[in-house]
């Protein structure tokens, strides 16, 4: 089951990060693009770039029969799927394993339980690990909203089908549950298509704390510790670091080895996160596992030194996890920070631009994975996330600092970003004590948005300096009159 | 070019006193100044306010570049006219940089008895308009008149160079490939209409400008037709209606904006090419020209002086340094450009008139424009002169001078009396700019011969009659003559009656010229051509 | 020359001059001497304000400049000063509708008291064999339709009057 050519189906920076695990490994590589899309760095890279066709690009990175036969065609013997668009989906798995190419990833059934929320959350409560207490509808719909009110109050409803915080709705008293449950059902059959709910209890001001695992399908399980990513918008994390500031080494090993022993519960195949909600006294439960590698993975590489994708590649191919959990340590700190196009200012609405000029930052124990170019165009077509920067520190402190440093050197200009709200977000104190949750950035939104020090006669000068015409103009005004100034007689 | 060797002591007490002199004389003619432009009775300001309006010279900020010149005629216009109440004529003339351009400006003063035009409003106007047509400027006109003033109609509307002459100039502007763009501000009725309809391109403020050959009241009287003042001539209708109007302007911010945008669409024209050198500031303060104009005006002074406190790095290359020395000739720098400079040392003899007609010559054949800078009382009158021919050489320096082709500007600096004014330039003669320091006068004679030769006149046909005069019966003849005439050959009333193109301090001089130049080299220089020189 | 930019949603004028050895920006807090000089690097520049000399990184884009500035990226949006300050174009005749020229009404789509949008069509009308298609200048309510299909009408008759807007 050697792997000598690897065909990528995703696209940006993470498509940019693996193939360049894999040409290390000497394996040939291929990419996708789609025919509308630019040029990025991952085209840079793949020895090979395999065009794909669809109505949107989006709608051609999620057509399973296209790019299983692209693989087929280039004689790829292995897919790795990034993260997002086929990343977890089963029939993907299973459309590869019928023509003989390797998925880098689990097993098609474990994608299948874990990407069922209620099925995924049964399982690990089944096993005796931490959940949080709930009702889940499916187990007898007619007694759900009994159940319900078992769970007590706050609690939070959730479509089953659900993802990134839609259709989820807080109730914090018995007047309004039945009303929110009704309202609930419709959002999740807008959305998914599926109007069954689950009930938890919710948790005031938690923290998202995750867990990095790695197996190799014959039982060994090890985990690479905890990744924080507590600091989100719209749900969506935009800052991850490990180690947590939150957790006493006692509760890090407690945390760590509870998602490996769910991992092992599945007899995972490769790398998978399992993520947990945080609460304020210490205790935590098991929210879902993620069967792929993270966009947040390169803060967990930094503090263990080890390549996950390279780890990846090596239990698809057989040769099984290149470390014990003995010999996976976690050193100093280190900090992620999501560079997007978008307005922190005005809802985070995303930016289009043309990049007219990028310098990204360099230095030591800096790393960019950025699937930019300069001289690219930022579109709505794909999410709005450009790159990721990531420093690495003895400490969280100097990990914040050199963070600071490197995000402010981030140029990228023509196209609205958030690398001054996370500046902010750095340099705002309850961020350098680590008393934050996930509710940090909305409650913290004013603070974080209020424009600095007026700097506008700066900027004015720099913009009207830099019109080539305005100062054309200007310098068209005969010297002489220039020189006299405003004089009258 | 050498450096002219200065020979002044600041600190000796003749110059300490012509300074303070000339200081005082300065307070009064910058004071003067910022009345006629900024005092305006508290009516007529509540007046502009009401109208939403804005005052000509906010209108003039937002039409010029900032941090560039403007060089304003005739500020002190009308100013011993009109008991005093139409200050600078009721309007604004002048030349100045919008979109790096020079173009000239005629801007009607509105806070002036409603910017009507007066006599001397009109001959203000045709002069700016000359100026336009001699140095081909681009024109700016802002439009804000009631109209020509009723009373006076007859120094405003019917002889040549009156009402209809701004019209004509429009036209043979326009002729010229001169463009012009007219914002209009405020009404433009009857005569008035034609600025903005003769103009290339032209502007209408919403609510305050308006066109119309009759406004209503008129209409009511003639016709009987009940018409209100935006159905009849406003911006909406001329603009979409009539397309007597180009653009329609929401606020006066928009309408000089947009203006700016007109003159930005002009092409550039090359300049005239004449010898240029690197700008360098005069060597010597001009601030110590104060000092160096005596304060009484029968004395002598060195224009060498003079001239090192105008020119580039004092830097003078004298012609015939030691020949026809009253007539000081040769060459300098005026912000860069080659001038050839005619300056009075004293009363034009023979050999100096054949000296200023030969330099001359010099200039035209090699393009050079020229500078008179005049402290001048005449051609030297005597049996010996006129049998030397005086007149003969006077001509010839008149035939050198009026035949010119290359630009003159003209300065008078102390005395400008009799023929010596003609020799020199004076206002007949067409120079593209002439300018005045306030203590300088202008006549056929100084005030005292004149008034002396007219009370014998006078004295002498009462004793053929057989009257014996005592002294104080001569005094009360000649004291009321004297006073007129000092007052009249002030350079207040030449101002006053736009016989020049405004009073400058003297320190202003050198910027003044440096406009004036620029902007004449707008137009061509012709090949040299003369009349007949009697020889 | 005049610029105005917008800089974190709030508009600024300036002016910008030069007066022999400098430019000059002009603002309304006053005149301020800069100058800006390329170091080499890509969009990298020395700007200088009140001589203060500071690094900068700057990119010119369509409608933006791109300013990074002591760690942060603003952009600084250019205003057309003539569009800005033509305001709101909105006077009293665009309460009404009036005939380009003499004609029919072929057809009325709306009815006084109908909310309408701008642009939307509000009748038809034919003349000189043409059939034109008169559209609402602006949003709003119809207050009047004063004539109906098959209707002739004259030169500047009014073929539909909105109600006036409210301040």
């Amino acid at each position: 089951m050697t792997i000598s050519k690897l065909l990528v189906a995703n696209r940006g920076e993470i498509a940019a990060r693996v193939l360049r695990t894999a040409k290390a490994r000497g394996l040939a590589t291929a990419v996708l693009r789609h025919t509308s899309e630019q040029e990025g760095p991952a085209h840079r890279i793949a020895d090979e770039v395999v065009t794909i066709e669809g109505a949107t690009p989006v709608v051609a990175y999620l057509d399973i029969p296209q790019i299983v036969e692209a693989a087929q065609r280039i004689g790829a013997d292995a897919v790795h799927p990034g993260y997002g668009f086929l990343s977890e989906n089963a029939a993907f798995v299973a459309a590869l394993e019928k023509v003989g190419v390797t998925f880098v990833g689990p097993t098609s059934e474990v994608i299948d339980l874990m990407g069922d929320k209620i099925r995924a959350r049964a399982f690990v409560e089944g096993r005796g690990f931490p959940v949080a207490p709930s009702a889940i509808e499916d187990d007898d719909p007619a007694t759900f909203v009994e159940r319900s009110r078992a769970v007590g109050y706050p609690l939070l409803i959730k479509p089953s089908a659900g993802g990134g915080g839609k259709g989820m709705r807080v109730v914090r008293d018995d007047s309004n549950l039945e009303s929110e449950i009704e309202t609930a059902r419709r959002e999740g059959e807008r959305y998914f298509g599926d109007g069954r709910l689950f009930v938890e209890c919710y948790i005031e001001r938690p923290r998202h704390i995750e867990v990095q695992v790695m197996g190799d399908g014959q039982g060994n399980v090890v985990h690479f510790w905890e990744r924080e990513c507590s600091i989100q918008r719209r749900f969506q994390k935009i800052i991850e670091e490990t180690p947590s500031p939150a957790l006493t080494p006692e509760q890090r090993d407690e945390i760590c080895e509870t998602a490996a022993g769910i991992a092992c519960a599945v007899n995972y195949r490769g790398a998978g996160t399992v993520e947990f909600i945080y609460a304020q006294d210490g205790s935590f439960y098991f929210l879902e596992m993620n069967t792929r590698l993270q966009v947040e993975h390169p803060v967990t590489e930094m503090v263990t030194g080890f390549d996950l994708v390279a780890e990846q590649l090596r239990i698809a191919a057989g040769e099984g996890l290149s470390a014990a959990q003995a010999d996976i340590p976690q050193n100093g700190h280190s900090i992620e920070l999501r560079i997007c196009a978008e307005d922190a200012t005005a809802d985070f609405r995303p930016a289009i631009g043309d990049i007219l000029l990028l310098d990204e930052p360099r230095g030591e124990a800096v790393r960019v994975d950025s699937g930019i170019l300069g001289g690219g165009k930022v579109t709505t077509d794909f999410d709005p996330m450009l790159s990721k920067l990531i420093v690495h520190a003895d400490d969280r402190a100097q990990a914040i600092a050199r963070a600071r440093e490197a995000v402010q050197n981030y140029v990228i200009l023509g196209v609205t970003t958030n690398t001054g709200y996370l500046d902010a977000i750095l340099a705002h104190p309850d961020f350098a004590s680590g008393d934050v949750s996930t509710g940090f950035l909305a409650e913290q939104a004013e603070t974080l948005t209020t424009p600095g020090k007026d700097v506008s006669d700066l900027l004015m000068a720099a913009a009207a300096l830099s019109d080539e015409r305005l100062v054309n103009d200007v310098m068209q005004i005969p010297e002489m009159h220039r020189k006299m100034g405003g004089w009258r007689n | 070019m050498r450096r002219i060797e200065s020979q002044i002591d600041t600190n000796a007490p003749d110059f300490k006193a012509n300074y303070a002199a000339m200081s005082e004389r300065l307070k009064e003619f910058h004071a003067r100044q910022h009345a006629a432009r900024f005092e305006r009775p508290q009516r007529d300001i509540d007046r502009l306010a009401r109208q939403n309006k804005l005052g000509v010279r906010e209108r003039l900020k937002l039409l010029l570049d900032p941090g560039t010149p403007f060089l304003e005629f005739s500020t002190l216009a009308a100013c011993r006219e009109y008991d005093g109440v139409v200050p600078g004529a009721g309007v604004v003339t002048g030349i100045g940089i919008v979109q790096g351009r020079e173009v000239a400006i005629h801007a009607n003063d509105a806070s002036v008895k409603g910017g009507a035009w007066y006599p001397h409003t009109v001959k203000k106007i045709v002069r700016l308009l000359d100026v336009a047509l001699e140095n081909r400027l681009p024109v700016v006109h802002i439009c804000d008149s009631a109209g020509g003033f009723l009373p006076l109609q007859h120094g405003v509307f019917p002889d040549r160079y009156l009402g209809g002459r701004v019209f004509r100039n429009q036209v043979k502007l326009s002729q010229a490939n001169i463009p012009q763009v007219a914002v209009v501000g405020g009404h433009c009725t009857a005569g008035g209409a034609y600025v903005p309809t003769l103009s290339d391109y032209n502007i209408i403020i919403e609510g305050t400008g308006a066109i119309f050959l009759g406004g209503p009241p008129l209409v009511k009287a003639a016709t009987g037709e009940e018409v209100g003042v935006q159905e009849l001539g406003g911006a909406v209708m001329h603009t979409s209606v009539s397309g007597t109007g180009d653009y329609r302007a929401a606020t006066e911010e928009h309408a000089f904006s947009l203006a700016r945008e007109i003159v930005s669409q002009w092409k550039r024209k090359p300049k005239t090419i004449i010898e240029t050198a690197a700008f360098e500031e005069p060597y010597y303060d001009p601030k110590e020209l104060y000092g160096i104009i005596p304060k009484d005006r029968k004395t002598q002074f060195d224009m060498r002086e003079v001239l090192a406190r105008m020119v580039d790095g004092s830097r003078f290359h004298e012609y015939q340094p030691d020949y026809g020395t009253t007539m000081i000739c040769g060459y300098a720098h005026v912000w860069g450009y080659k001038v050839g400079i005619l300056a009075n040392n004293g009363v034009l003899f023979n050999d100096s008139s054949l000296k200023a007609a030969h330099f001359i010559q010099l200039c035209n054949q090699n393009r050079t424009p020229l500078v008179f800078l005049q402290n001048i009382t005449g051609y030297m009158v005597g049996r010996e002169y006129e049998e030397r021919g005086i007149a003969k050489d006077g001509a010839k320096m008149l035939m050198a001078q009026g035949g010119s082709v290359v630009p003159k500007f003209t300065v008078i600096a102390n005395a400008s009396y009799g023929a010596g004014n003609y020799g020199m330039c004076g206002r007949a003669w067409d120079a593209r700019t002439l300018f005045m320091w306030p203590q300088a006068e202008i006549g056929v004679m100084g005030a005292d011969q004149a008034a002396n030769t007219m009370a014998d006149v006078k004295i002498r046909q009462l004793q053929r009659e057989g009257k014996e005069l005592t002294e104080e019966e001569i005094a009360a003849i000649r004291d009321p003559v004297l006073e007129k005439f000092r007052r009249d050959v002030e350079a207040y009333t030449s101002t006053s009656e736009l016989w020049d193109d405004g009073l400058l301090d003297p320190a202003d001089t050198r910027n003044a010229l440096g406009m004036s130049i620029s902007a004449s080299l707008n137009a061509p220089i012709d090949d040299p051509n003369y009349g007949i020189f009697r020889l | 020359m005049q610029r105005i930019f917008q800089i974190n949603g709030e508009e600024a004028e300036c002016w910008l001059s030069h007066d022999g050895s400098e430019m000059i920006l002009n603002t309304p807090d006053g005149a301020i001497p800069c100058q800006l000089d390329p170091i080499g690097t890509p969009g990298g520049y020395v700007l200088r304000v009140r001589g203060r000399a500071q690094d900068v990184r700057l990119a010119v884009g369509p409608d933006a400049t791109f300013v990074h500035l002591n760690g942060k990226t603003y952009a600084v949006r250019r205003v057309d000063p003539a569009e800005r300050l033509a305001g709101n174009e909105g006077s009293a005749a665009s309460d009404r509708l009036v005939a380009p020229m003499p004609g029919v009404v072929v057809s009325v789509n709306v009815k006084p008291g109908d909310q309408i949008e701008e642009g939307q069509p509000l009748l038809v009308i034919e003349s000189m064999k043409l059939e034109t298609s008169l559209i609402a200048p602006r949003g709003g309510v119809v207050a009047e339709i004063p004539f109906a299909e098959g209707d002739s009408f004259g030169l500047k008759a009014t073929l539909a009057l909105l109600a006036p807007e409210e301040e």
